[in-house]
């Protein structure tokens, strides 16, 4: 039977066209006639519909000749059966109408303004065909001064239309509340803060309203709306692991701004200001411009060709003195994977030796690992978009508004939405205002509090039977652990009352579909991998795993942290997690690379230290990672590659791990090279050159192949779609990887032949076949026990939105304005105690050493806890954090140290002047 | 039981009072024991013991229109609440009142606010609220606390707070929210955005109809102070019988708040299409000044189009349609929009002779560009510009086509915005210059037609 064509379409100027659920009328005239077919002013694509212009007007009509109606098309369902005009006479002379009085107030100096050309309004204008203005001069708000207080934003409110636009992208994007409307009626206009400048503001430089505004009322520096480029090129930022999508605009090899495309799955329309505006480190000044050789002592600068046969001459000497296992390297996760996979190869085909790490045994090697035991697989269950579809959110041990941004707002606009909210963390953070429960524990006692609550889940009936049953094993010992927990015990070890933990208990485990996510604050303890394991028992004993809005999802830290431990830059596992020491495994590879590779498990970082002293390991190679700065315990780790014989550093700028070094190699910023990297929710994505190398400068893919070639293995020179090949066929998750297979969203692994990616994981059984309950007890951390009594604080450490990691890059742009040193959060009641006011200078020590920096009085901590960030260099505050390990994985404790601190009375004649912008 | 009044504030004797009666009265004050003493709260305690359906089926039957402006039937808005909703119900009394001309709500706060409490414990508890608030506009801090004071005694004697008269689960607290002093918080949407702490921007609809998405996103009832105090007399009369006052469709009493050129202006509470315009204003009001002849009426606050001395209008009485003069009409809502304009908030404003509708016009833009909420483009731009215009017309410094360029900027509002604030800045003008455009004409100078337009808009056109 012919379907009545009435009931599922609606036409536009007489010719019919079916239609989707959710469609408004703009969004299917869009569709339909593309988008400006109907103009538009205060709409959005990014933002809700708004209905406030009405240049959008058009006429419906239910019967063809039946009588119409003007209505807004961007806000106006769309129901079968509709007739709508877009371009009547009628609707014509309104929009005319409605330009003209934006019109009468507005400077109109288009042809000297920075969006000339790419000007909304500009646009409306010429599309309704303004022919001239009947109005007499008058009142205007042409006067306007512009704020140019902020190192990034800017704002020339003469030209602002009022469309709320930035308002409603600052609300409902990135969940600041910054901007509003002031005054009404024609005294309306747009305010900062309480009526403020940028700069003064709470603004936290995202850029969305930036982006969101159709003039040049509200932008940038960068003047990012301007049509000056020559090019846009799409890639993906490479400051954190949400891995947000960005489009370059270039003109010749200069960067001139960054956007975020509307249309990427990852990031819709919006960044942070790391990605969004801290790029202007590509050409600074301090950037490495040619290789460095130690000659006599002192780095001097080298050719290419003398820096190769400096490092070949001496790694190969080195091999045959002390055989492979002499040779360690450490790969970085700012790095593609096929960089990654390069690095790994290099040392194990090259040295057969499986010593190689990354900077993930710094921050989530307890999620890989813990993660595997429980699940199988080492990776988020789930992707972020599923936060449109949970019922509840459980953030533990992470701070996403600072440190995984755009996540981060995604969790606020949840919470606001009224999806219920859990905090886990020691502080009180941003999104805690915003959430139904906070736990405030003391710092190391995630098993403790986690355990508390897996009991009272239990206790209240609230778990999964048939889930359990069906899809997991050693239940029963794990509820025979649950029923031996001394409630009271616990309750004293974590100090959050235990009502409270219940009701966060019920709140997880009632929900339909719950999500957990964690950071940093659960890996980075004595007992992370099995703090990722008790997470892991959450989410199965409630059944949350395998479908939309479920699962354990590490927000991972550094941009590619997931691909570095996936390419294989671990001890224990090879490219794709597969285990060196399986016999199975090591023929494979050895047949793979046709070579001799080791099947004995390498040494991780803090291992590599400890052999290094004890003159085990002789050369290090370090792609792109401070270690002297962001390892813990600073001096432990200077001593141990000052011992080393050879040390090869490849870096975009003078770190202090490069002066130790050998060599200095001057590598290319993401900005300058191709690859992939594979984000927190495992999508794999594709990193495309926006300029060309810096001059002096080779992306460090190519400098492995080379120096690889040189050492004489067969490697083919350098190009993302060749390793990507290589990759796909030695990682099995990786298959079905292409280059062009990717797409500009990239693909979410496993990726299946035919390039389909997997947005869930463990849907029908784990990777592992049963899930695995794991019980543990509480155990205190060593770091405590030991120095507790002497040290009776605890300091915590973490980051802030402004700086990534020690700061190198984003030191290096206008984000050192913004956020200029690491301060000491100290509860008042703790700075009345030690007589520390607001400001004042603090010595921070502990069995290892000393730091001192301002103290912040604040109650985001509780009394006896402090915190910082680790972001300046200047005071190291590794210095002072302890050489104590997780267990299985030795990823550091940074988030326990035990310290004592008091006032400093003269400042500190010392202090290392900040970097130059 | 017979009512005494205050000397000189006696009801006028065509006046039916409701829920007036108590207004001015002698032995009376706002406390609840005067309010009890005449059998205050009788009519909650019958409701309680009714089905909610059939509270709101007595209000639907009674045909009372809300009071507010719209005059959208009260029992069809409470039955809008779907049946199968699980999210709170919320009640709100719309006490901003605010349009120019108006002014009864405020003798109900001041004077009689448990009958005010008593009308929205009933309405409450047929539409499923436990939390109802009462907005109320800034200008009135002292009927802001008479309002709390009441909510407390009510609270104490039973009548709010849990299981409000023994009544298993009928919980209702009342708040008072006062506003901050702008008019487009009376638009119930805009009410509703203030009372959530925010910008009191009007909200689109669809999809924001508060009866689904209201405040906190929640169903909501907006109706007007008069509007819930009509339930109160419902409920004692039966829906029925308090349907026979007034006339089909345009049932009960509602107040009229007569202000202009009479000799005695003041509020008066009728059978809604008793009493005709002129009986208004010669029986009512004690007829125009000495010597002076009506030029013009508003006939239900200041967003309602003008009505001109010597039109005629057409009106459908029964099957027959009849032709009558301005002071023929009677004061109803079916009348009053037959007449082309509406019955609006009951405040009628009467003008004569003496009167510059120049003056009138002006007066009306400087209130709307004042009080616009800048929302909407057309809405922002255009009241100031009718504003501007009409500032030039009385002036005398404009040509005759800036009264043209005034009509068309006024028909690119009306219709085309976000909340009914657009038709109620444009009518007046719409009205104003349709009906006297000679007079506003004679106002202006032929010789500038000709003048320079803004020359930034010039520059502006050469630029695009
Ligand atoms: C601009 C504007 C202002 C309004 N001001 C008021 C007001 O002050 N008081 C009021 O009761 N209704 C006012 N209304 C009407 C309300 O939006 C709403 O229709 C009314 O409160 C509903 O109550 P009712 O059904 O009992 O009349 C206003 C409407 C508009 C468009
Ligand atoms: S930059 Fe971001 S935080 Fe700042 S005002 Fe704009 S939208 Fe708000
Ligand atoms: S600043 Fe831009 S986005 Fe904001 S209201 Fe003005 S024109 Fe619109
Ligand atoms: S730092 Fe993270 S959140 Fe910010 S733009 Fe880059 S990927 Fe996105
Ligand atoms: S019509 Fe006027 S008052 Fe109403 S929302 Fe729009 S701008 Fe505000
Ligand atoms: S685009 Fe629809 S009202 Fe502005």
């Amino acid at each position: 039977m012919v379907q009545d064509l009435s009931t599922i379409s609606a036409t536009i100027d007489g010719e019919s066209h079916v239609i989707e659920s959710g469609d408004t009328l703009l969004k299917f005239v869009d569709r339909h006639r593309g988008r400006g077919h109907v103009p538009t002013l205060c709409d959005a694509p990014q933002l809700a519909p708004y209905g406030a212009c009405r240049v959008c007007s058009v006429e419906v009509a239910l019967q063809p000749d039946g009588p119409r109606r003007v209505v807004a098309a961007c806000h106006t369902p769309l129901a079968a059966g509709m007739h709508i005009f877009t371009e009547s006479a009628k609707v014509q002379k309104l929009r005319r109408n409605i330009v003209e009085l934006v019109l009468t107030d507005h400077p109109l100096d288009c042809l000297t303004c920075e969006v000339n050309g790419n000007c909304e309004l500009q646009t409306v204008a010429a599309k309704v065909g303004i022919r001239g203005v009947r109005y007499p001069a008058g009142a205007n708000h042409l006067d306007r001064a512009k704020d140019q207080s902020h190192p990034y934003m800017t704002s020339d409110l003469s030209k602002c239309i009022n469309c709320s636009r930035c308002v409603r992208a600052c609300d409902e994007i990135q969940g600041q509340f910054v901007l509003s409307m002031h005054g009404r009626g024609f005294n309306a206009r747009i305010i900062k803060g309480l009526d403020t400048s940028f700069e003064k503001s709470p603004c936290v430089s995202c850029g969305a309203c930036a982006q969101a505004c159709p003039t040049s009322a509200i932008s940038d520096v960068f003047q990012s709306k301007s049509i000056e480029a020559s090019r846009k090129t799409r890639t993906v930022c490479t400051y954190c692991g949400v891995g947000c999508n960005l489009n370059v605009a270039t003109k010749g090899n200069e960067i001139l701004s960054i956007q975020a495309p509307l249309d990427s799955e990852v990031n819709h329309a919006h960044t942070c200001l790391k990605g969004r505006y801290a790029f202007k480190f590509v050409k600074h000044r301090d950037r490495l411009r040619s290789p460095l050789v130690r000659v006599n002592g002192r780095l001097q600068p080298a050719t290419w060709e003398e820096a190769y046969a400096h490092i070949v001459e001496n790694l190969t000497r080195i091999k045959a003195d002390h055989g492979g296992h002499a040779v360690a390297g450490i790969s970085s996760a700012r790095c593609t994977n096929e960089e990654n996979y390069l690095m790994q190869k290099f040392i194990r085909v090259g040295f057969g030796t499986n010593n190689i790490d990354a900077c993930a045994r710094v921050c989530h090697s307890p999620t890989a690992w813990g993660m595997q035991k429980a699940f199988g697989t080492g990776a988020a269950t789930n992707s972020v978009e599923d936060l449109q579809y949970t019922n509840c959110i459980m953030v533990i041990g992470a701070n996403p508004t600072e440190g995984h941004p755009v996540t981060g707002s995604k969790i606020k606009q949840r919470a606001l939405k009224g999806v219920p909210l859990i905090i886990i963390d020691p502080r009180e953070i941003e999104l805690v205002p915003f959430a139904t429960h906070h736990l405030q524990l003391r710092p190391g006692t995630n098993v403790a509090l986690l355990d508390m609550l897996a009991y009272y889940i239990w206790e209240a009936g609230l778990t999964d039977q048939e889930f359990i049953t069906k899809r997991c094993e050693n239940w029963a010992e794990f509820e025979a652990g649950l029923k031996s927990l001394d409630l009271d015990a616990l309750e004293r070890i974590h100090g959050v009352p235990r009502e409270k933990v219940k009701a966060a208990a019920i709140e997880y485990a009632s929900a339909e579909n719950a999500m957990a996510f964690h950071g940093l604050g659960v890996t980075e303890h004595s007992h992370g991998s099995k703090t990722v394991m008790t997470i892991a028992n959450l989410a199965m004993m409630t059944g949350n795993i395998g479908r939309p809005g479920v699962g354990v999802n590490p927000l991972r830290g550094q941009n590619n942290v997931q691909g570095a431990a996936d390419m294989g830059c671990q001890p224990h596992q090879g490219a794709g997690y597969l285990q060196v020491n399986d016999p199975s495994n090591h023929l494979l590879y050895e047949q793979f690379y046709g070579a001799h590779i080791s099947n004995e498990i390498g040494l991780k970082i803090p291992q590599m230290y400890e052999a290094a002293l004890a003159g085990h390991l002789k050369a290090m190679w370090i792609v792109g990672e401070d270690v002297v700065q962001t390892d813990p315990n600073t001096e432990h780790v200077k001593a141990a590659i000052s011992s080393l014989e050879f040390l090869v550093v490849q870096e975009l700028f003078m770190t202090p791990t490069a002066e130790y070094a050998d060599v200095v190699l001057p590598a290319s910023s993401f900005l300058e090279k191709s690859g992939t990297f594979t984000n927190g929710e495992r999508r794999v994505q594709r990193v495309n050159a926006v300029i060309a190398p810096l001059a002096g400068t080779k992306p460090d893919g190519q400098i492995l192949c080379e120096i690889m070639q040189r050492m004489g293995l067969s490697q083919p020179d350098y190009t993302p779609e060749g390793v990507l090949a290589e990759i796909a066929r030695i990682v099995p998750f990786f298959k079905g990887a292409t280059w062009d297979g990717l797409t500009e969203q990239g693909t979410q692994w496993p990726i299946q032949e035919g390039g389909i990616g997997t947005e869930i994981l463990h849907i029908d059984a784990f990777k592992r076949g049963l899930g695995k309950f794991h019980f543990f007890p509480f155990q205190e951390s060593k770091e405590i026990e030991k120095h507790h009594q002497e040290f009776p604080f605890i300091l915590t450490t973490g980051r802030i939105l402004e700086h990534y990691n020690c700061g190198t890059m984003t030191r290096r742009t206008g984000n050192a304005q913004i956020v200029t040193e690491d301060l000491l959060a100290i509860h008042p009641q703790d700075a009345a105690m030690k007589n520390i006011e607001d400001q004042d200078q603090v010595r921070i020590f502990s069995a290892r050493g000393e730091v001192r920096m301002k103290a912040r009085l604040s109650t985001e901590v509780q009394p006896g806890i402090l915190y910082t960030t680790f972001h300046f260099p200047e005071n190291l505050v590794n210095v002072v954090t302890s050489s104590e390990c997780d267990e299985d994985t030795l990823c550091p404790e940074y988030k326990v140290v035990a310290v004592d601190i008091e006032k400093v009375h003269a400042p500190d004649a010392t202090t290392i002047p900040a970097l130059t912008h | 039981m017979s009512i005494h009044y205050k000397p000189g504030k006696e009801p006028h004797p065509r006046e039916h009072r409701l829920i007036f009666k108590n207004i001015d009265r002698a032995d009376w004050d706002n406390g609840i024991d005067c309010y009890l003493r005449d059998g205050g709260y009788a009519m909650l305690q019958k409701a309680i013991g009714m089905e909610k359906a059939a509270i709101t089926g007595e209000v639907k039957a009674s045909g009372l229109r809300g009071r507010g402006g719209a005059g959208f039937p009260t029992g069809v808005k409470w039955g809008f609440i779907s049946p199968t909703n699980t999210k709170p119900v919320y009640l709100i009394c719309n006490a901003d009142e605010s349009e120019p001309g108006t002014f009864k709500d405020r003798y109900i706060l001041h004077q009689d606010p448990h009958q005010l409490i008593e009308g929205m414990a009933i309405a409450a508890l047929a539409v499923g609220a436990k939390v109802a608030y009462i907005y109320i506009r800034e200008e009135f801090p002292h009927a802001a606390t008479i309002c709390e004071k009441a909510i407390e005694e009510a609270r104490q004697r039973g009548f709010l707070g849990k299981n409000i008269l023994g009544k298993e689960g009928f919980d209702l607290e009342i708040f008072v929210h006062r506003g901050a002093g702008a008019y487009i918080c009376g638009e119930e949407t805009g009410l509703i955005e203030s009372l959530e702490g925010k910008r009191p921007y009007p909200r689109i609809k669809p999809p924001y109809f508060p009866a689904a998405l209201g405040l906190y996103m929640c169903p909501t009832i907006v109706n007007n102070v008069e509007s819930l105090c009509h339930v109160v007399h419902i409920l004692r009369m039966g829906g029925a019988e308090y349907a026979k006052l007034g006339k089909p469709n345009n049932t009960g009493t509602r107040i009229l708040c007569v202000s202009g050129d009479v000799q005695k202006p003041g509020y008066y509470e009728i059978q809604v299409g008793h009493l005709t315009m002129g009986e208004v204003i010669n029986d009512l009001c004690g007829g125009l000044k000495p010597g002076r002849t009506l030029k013009a009426i508003i006939p239900g606050g200041s967003s309602s189009k003008i009505l001109k001395a010597g039109e005629t209008y057409k009106i459908k009485r029964g099957a027959e349609v009849v032709e009558m003069g301005l002071e023929e009409l009677p004061m109803d809502f079916d009348t009053m929009a037959a007449a082309g304009t509406m019955a609006g908030s009951g405040g009628v404003i009467i003008m004569d002779d003496s009167r510059d509708i120049a003056w009138v016009l002006n007066n009306l833009n400087t209130f709307y560009a004042h009080e616009s909420c800048g929302q909407c483009t057309p809405c922002r731009e255009g009241s100031l510009w009718m504003k501007k215009i009409s500032d030039r017309i009385v002036a005398g410094q404009a040509s005759p086509e800036d009264v043209t360029t005034l009509e068309s900027v006024a028909y690119q509002i009306d219709g085309k915005t976000i909340c009914a604030f657009g038709e109620a800045c444009s009518w007046p003008t719409e009205a104003i210059i349709s009906k006297f455009r000679d007079e506003l004409t004679s106002h202006t100078r032929p010789e500038l037609a000709d003048t320079p337009k803004n020359p930034v808009t010039e520059k502006a056109m050469a630029s695009l």
